[in-house]
């Protein structure tokens, strides 16, 4: 059953991102054109089918940078990288003012050359702290993020301060603000984010078992230490894109929080890849959107809660690991496990007589399952809402039908083949084995009990002498005259 | 190679009962599958292995047993350049062993991995294929049909599909070997690959390191458990930093060589070995 | 382009101490408060291998502030404190669910959990900015330098202590020392030796909770001056510094101290002379502390390994003979 729904979701979010893809064609062959709309789903509508160009290049952008984080970002999630992409992301400041400087004007290669030049010397600097002291990688990280993101601070400071102005966008690389974004800024982006997906396809093996297991991927002859710094180039490559719109405090969330969310949904890494690339886009383009709704809201923050979301959304309801799966199947277990006991009642209490009459009473039921009549009442309610036992007398007598019949004699088989195999083979007291049965019943599949009765020899009875129910005795049914004469258990012709 | 600084150290008396080191196992061959000259690696200026010397001759079952800090995993990470060495070199059958890396197979002790990460059984086993391609080559059809073979050969082919983390330790280990397996070298080193497993597993790697051994290959593996390694392994390498002797498990499995392997800290094991002495 | 304003030593270097006392004076004993407090609570995030801990409590106790703030509407020590001890509770529980509940591990637990609320503290505070008087520059990295305005000074009967952002920092840096000095064996032991904690009947588990709470309470005092990514260099700098000097942990934050000074007095020159924020410049003169540590450490330093000690190894002494 909950195949079926991750099937569905996976199916749901890559018809969502075709549609996504085919609207801005649709759209400009009906050229809506001017402002004037002011409810919320008309804004979203002319927002997401690219109409205006200036939110064309703050929502392409703001895309692509989540292809690229959600990329790298799955590195970083399976290596426990999380703080050196925090690291990394606030160590880049200083590139970016110098890199400012460079042009003054926002040019984004010289702000792109010096970020990345500063994110990579940041990168060695932990390096070299952790193998000449006995400081620890923590703490070498810390340290480089708090300090050249403090050198950055000093830099924008005095460039705020220069006559000749034109800082217009350095302030916003803080928090971002995608609405910055130009044309010059987005084929940067493009070209990043499509050399980052080229170089990952065609390295995809050895990323990968560097991630995996980096000893014996060395022992191999795979060059583990180049592909570490690559990851680094490609890391910074990937921050520095996202700055503009995310700013530099919460890119690492754009690295962590989408990946995160994938990796929580399926077990391949080439499957997370896709995921966090999707869930990248997303976050990125809802961010952009909902920034765009108020007056100088910065992009990055609504971005990050986007991708916030998404997590939740897989924590809490992924089909494999979600907590909510977890807990619905759990429960399901428990009640299906509860249910099969009743039933096993319902034949130990026939077989004490001899199966005569068809309907078992509700008193007979609670005794037998040692609590009250209520419960066993309501155990009763369910077996009839799941079609293996009806209700008669009134609500006082439950009598099975042949479903319920089928299933209660193979957890009566169940328990009984596992008793005896537990006295034969494992050699263990008649006494001890009841236990151990209870819990195996619900559990055994149909291989194993082919097994057991192979290796009993097919076995009529049971350690205490009770008759193991066979497979014709399951079929006939629960009508009592036939069973009481005919129960044959194993090993007999019908 | 920087030739070595003479280090300062002082003059240890040989002490007065020492005995004769063993004779050697057998007329060293050319190219010996692991030959080690002078090894010394040190961790942060503390020295963990000391001038290790070594030829292993081909077709061993090798046992590296001694205790714990006694450098064992040091040593198959030395052997393979995993780790910096502060003298001495390594040559795998007469190489550098940089230049022989596809004759070298490696099984990491169990713990260096992390279990959730997103990879099914069949993907760990294909990763020993990883050596052999180069950059860029994705694994073929016949890449993949040797994986699964063998995954067959220890008994995880019904698994292939399974993510990692739903394995037991004795499984686990099944695929680390099946991934050994997969990289077809002629010299293995494991790092405790009986630790923590279940006794069937147990007996299944057994079974297949003696199917190994008689197909020539040479076998180097790090033992955590002292009594079994007298059945297990054919030849036994005692460490504690340095080598207090190698050769044939019948030769070098007496008490006094172990009580100088383990110090002090025999006293548990000194009936079994010496029952076992007195057995002959 | 001239990005370096001409170097007036008048103005950079003595008006501080005369004629500008009473404006850069308290600047300077702010920066000393918080870079102390800071310091010596972060030399235990050392030990503990904690800084990205300490990384993620700077950042969330930002929505603490801003509801804090809003839900008051005032901005006093109390509703401040309340803030960040509630938002740094919810950021530890937070990050146990994550990493506890699923198969996400702890680093990525932690760095999506800071962020969320970071960015719902930005949020917040953009949207309500007039009413909660924090702007999202702010947050980052402060604006010491406006402590001198912020009047009412707090007096104790007619003695006029100081700006009352400043007395409080001072209060949180005594009342730090006090308790570390009280508690110095109880840090001591469970950062060491969980194990030898446990068996002298040390709770482990409260020892991090109250150092969680007082990491809290020294980052939302120090937020306001020095802003979130400086409040991380003030935790981690001064501890790395000491410890490359000093292996014993008494001299260490003897140390750490000694360099909250050092690099609060050179850093307010610094921007005197720049023109930059001022907690930034502490930073970069911490920074620039930690690198002369690190050149001439006697035990780790780069010099003592480029000139000479190459480091002879010494034969090991055999332990079966």
């Amino acid at each position: 059953m909950l195949h079926i729904s991750q099937r569905a979701r996976r199916s749901f979010y890559f018809l969502s991102s075709i549609l996504y893809l085919l609207l801005p064609t649709i759209a400009q062959a009906a050229k809506i054109s001017e402002i004037g709309e002011t409810s919320f789903t008309e804004q979203a509508l002319r927002f997401f089918t690219f109409q205006d160009p200036a939110v064309r290049y703050a929502l392409a952008g703001s895309m692509l940078l989540g292809i690229s984080c959600g990329l790298l970002g799955s590195f970083i999630i399976v290596r426990r990288m999380a703080l050196v992409g925090d690291a990394l992301s606030h160590a880049v400041l200083p590139g970016v003012a110098l890199g400012f400087l460079w042009n003054v004007s926002k040019d984004p290669v010289a702000i792109f050359v010096g970020a990345t030049i500063a994110g990579l010397l940041g990168t060695v600097v932990v390096r070299w702290i952790t193998d000449t002291t006995r400081l620890k990688e923590d703490t070498a990280l810390g340290l480089v993020l708090a300090t050249f993101f403090a050198v950055g601070i000093c830099l924008i400071g005095m460039i705020q301060r220069l006559p000749t102005g034109n800082k217009a966008g350095i302030d916003k690389i803080l928090f971002g603000q995608a609405a910055y974004l130009g044309a010059a800024d987005v084929r940067l982006m493009a070209i990043v984010t499509a050399f980052v997906i080229v170089v990952l396809a065609l390295f995809y093996k050895e990323f990968l078992i560097t991630s995996f297991d980096s000893g014996f991927a060395r022992a191999a002859g795979v060059p583990a230490q180049a592909i570490h710094y690559a990851l680094m180039l490609l890391l910074a490559f990937a921050v520095v894109i996202a700055l503009q719109a995310v700013g530099v405090v919460l890119v690492s969330a754009m690295l962590i929080t989408p990946a995160a969310a994938a990796y929580l949904l399926t077990d391949r890494l080439h499957r997370m890849l896709w995921l966090a690339a999707l869930f990248g886009l997303v976050a990125g383009a809802l961010g952009c959107f909902a920034s765009f709704l108020g007056p100088n809201f910065p992009t990055g923050p609504f971005m990050v809660l986007s991708a916030t979301a998404v997590f939740g959304m897989a924590f809490l309801f992924g089909p494999r690991h979600g907590v909510v799966s977890r807990w619905l199947r759990q429960r399901s277990r428990a009640q299906r496990i509860q249910r099969e006991n009743t039933l096993k009642a319902i034949y130990q209490v026939l077989e004490a007589r001899d199966f005569k009459g068809e309907s078992v009473s509700l008193r007979e039921l609670a005794e037998r399952r040692r609590e009250t009549v209520e419960e066993a009442a309501m155990q009763s309610a369910d077996l009839r809402r799941h079609g293996l036992a009806t209700i008669h007398d009134e609500g006082n007598a439950v009598a099975v039908t042949p479903e319920g019949w089928q299933l209660a004699c193979a957890i009566v088989r169940n328990h009984r083949l596992w008793e005896l195999y537990l006295t034969n083979a494992a050699q263990i007291a008649a006494d001890h084995v009841h236990e151990d049965a209870e819990k195996i019943e619900h559990v055994l599949g149909d291989e194993v009990v082919r097994e057991l009765e192979r290796r009993l020899a097919y076995a009529t009875h049971d350690p205490h002498g009770r008759p193991i129910p066979s497979l014709a005795d399951m079929q006939r049914g629960a009508t009592a005259p036939e069973r009481s004469r005919e129960f044959i258990g194993y090993g007999k012709p019908t | 190679m920087n030739p070595m600084p003479v280090p300062e150290f002082k003059v240890v008396e040989p002490p007065a009962s020492r005995e004769p080191t063993p004779a050697p196992v057998a007329p060293v061959e050319p190219n010996p599958p692991l030959e080690i000259h002078d090894l010394t690696v040190a961790y942060h200026k503390k020295p963990v292995l000391w001038g290790i010397d070594l030829a292993v001759p081909r077709g061993r079952l090798v046992g590296i047993v001694g205790p714990n800090g006694a450098g064992k995993s040091t040593l198959i990470k030395a052997a393979m350049g995993l780790l910096p060495v502060s003298s001495g070199w390594v040559k795998v059958f007469g190489e550098p062993v940089s230049n022989n890396l596809t004759r070298v197979g490696y099984v990491p002790q169990r713990e260096s991995v992390d279990w959730d990460f997103p990879v099914s059984v069949l993907d760990v086993v294909l990763m020993g294929r990883y050596g052999r391609l180069g950059l860029m080559r994705r694994p073929g059809r016949a890449d993949i049909d040797k994986a699964r073979g063998c995954l067959d050969k220890v008994k995880m082919l019904p698994f292939a599909n399974r993510q990692i983390s739903n394995l037991s330790g004795g499984q686990q280990q099944r695929v680390f070997l099946a991934r050994a397996l997969a990289q077809e070298s002629d010299l293995y080193f494991m790092d405790e690959p009986f630790a923590g497993v279940d006794a069937a597993t147990e007996s299944a790697i057994i079974t297949l390191l003696h199917e190994l051994k008689a197909q020539g290959k040479t076998l180097m593996v790090v033992h955590h458990d002292l009594p079994t390694a007298r059945n297990y392994f054919d030849t036994l390498l005692l460490l504690n930093m340095r080598v207090v002797a190698f050769g044939p498990t019948e030769e070098v499995f007496t008490f006094d060589l172990l009580q100088k392997t383990y110090g002090g800290r025999l006293t548990i094991l000194s009936e079994v070995a010496e029952a076992v002495r007195q057995r002959g | 382009m001239n990005l370096l304003p001409p170097f007036d030593f008048h103005h950079v270097f003595v008006e501080p101490w005369t004629t500008e006392f009473a404006s850069y004076g308290w600047v300077a004993l702010m920066g000393f408060f918080v870079a102390a407090a800071c310091g010596l609570v972060g030399n235990y995030l050392i030990l503990r291998r904690m800084a990205l801990v300490g990384d993620a409590i700077s950042h969330s106790v930002l929505p603490g502030l801003a509801i804090a703030f809003l839900l008051a509407n005032s901005r006093g020590t109390g509703p401040m404190f309340l803030g960040a001890l509630a938002a740094g509770m919810v950021t530890t529980v937070l990050i146990e669910i994550i990493h506890k509940k699923s198969r996400v591990k702890q680093d990525a637990a932690i760095g999506i959990t800071f962020s969320s609320l970071f960015a719902i503290g930005v949020i917040l505070i953009s949207k309500y900015a007039s009413k909660v008087d924090l702007d999202q520059e702010c947050v980052l990295y402060g604006e010491i330098v406006n402590i001198s305005m912020d009047k009412p000074f707090a007096q104790i009967g007619s003695l006029v202590l100081g700006p009352p952002a400043l007395v409080r920092m001072g209060v949180v840096a005594v009342l730090v020392a006090i308790l570390i000095a009280i508690f110095y064996k109880e840090l001591l032991v469970s950062s060491f030796d969980p194990a030898l904690a446990f068996s002298l009947g040390i709770n482990a588990t409260v020892v991090h909770y109250s150092l969680m709470s007082a990491l809290s309470i020294v980052v939302v005092s120090a937020f306001e001056s020095v802003g979130a990514i400086l409040v991380i260099a003030m935790l981690i700098l001064p501890g790395a510094t000491a410890s490359l000097l000093s292996q014993r942990l008494p001299v260490v934050l003897g140390l750490s101290v000694l360099h909250a000074a050092l690099s609060s007095v050179l850093g307010l020159h610094l921007a005197l002379f720049l023109d930059c924020p001022v907690s930034g410049a502490m930073v970069v003169m911490a920074g620039a502390l930690f690198v002369l540590a690190w050149l001439f450490s006697p035990n780790q330093g780069l010099l003592r390994r480029w000139l000479g000690a190459r480091g002879e190894l010494a034969e090991p002494v055999s332990e079966a003979s």
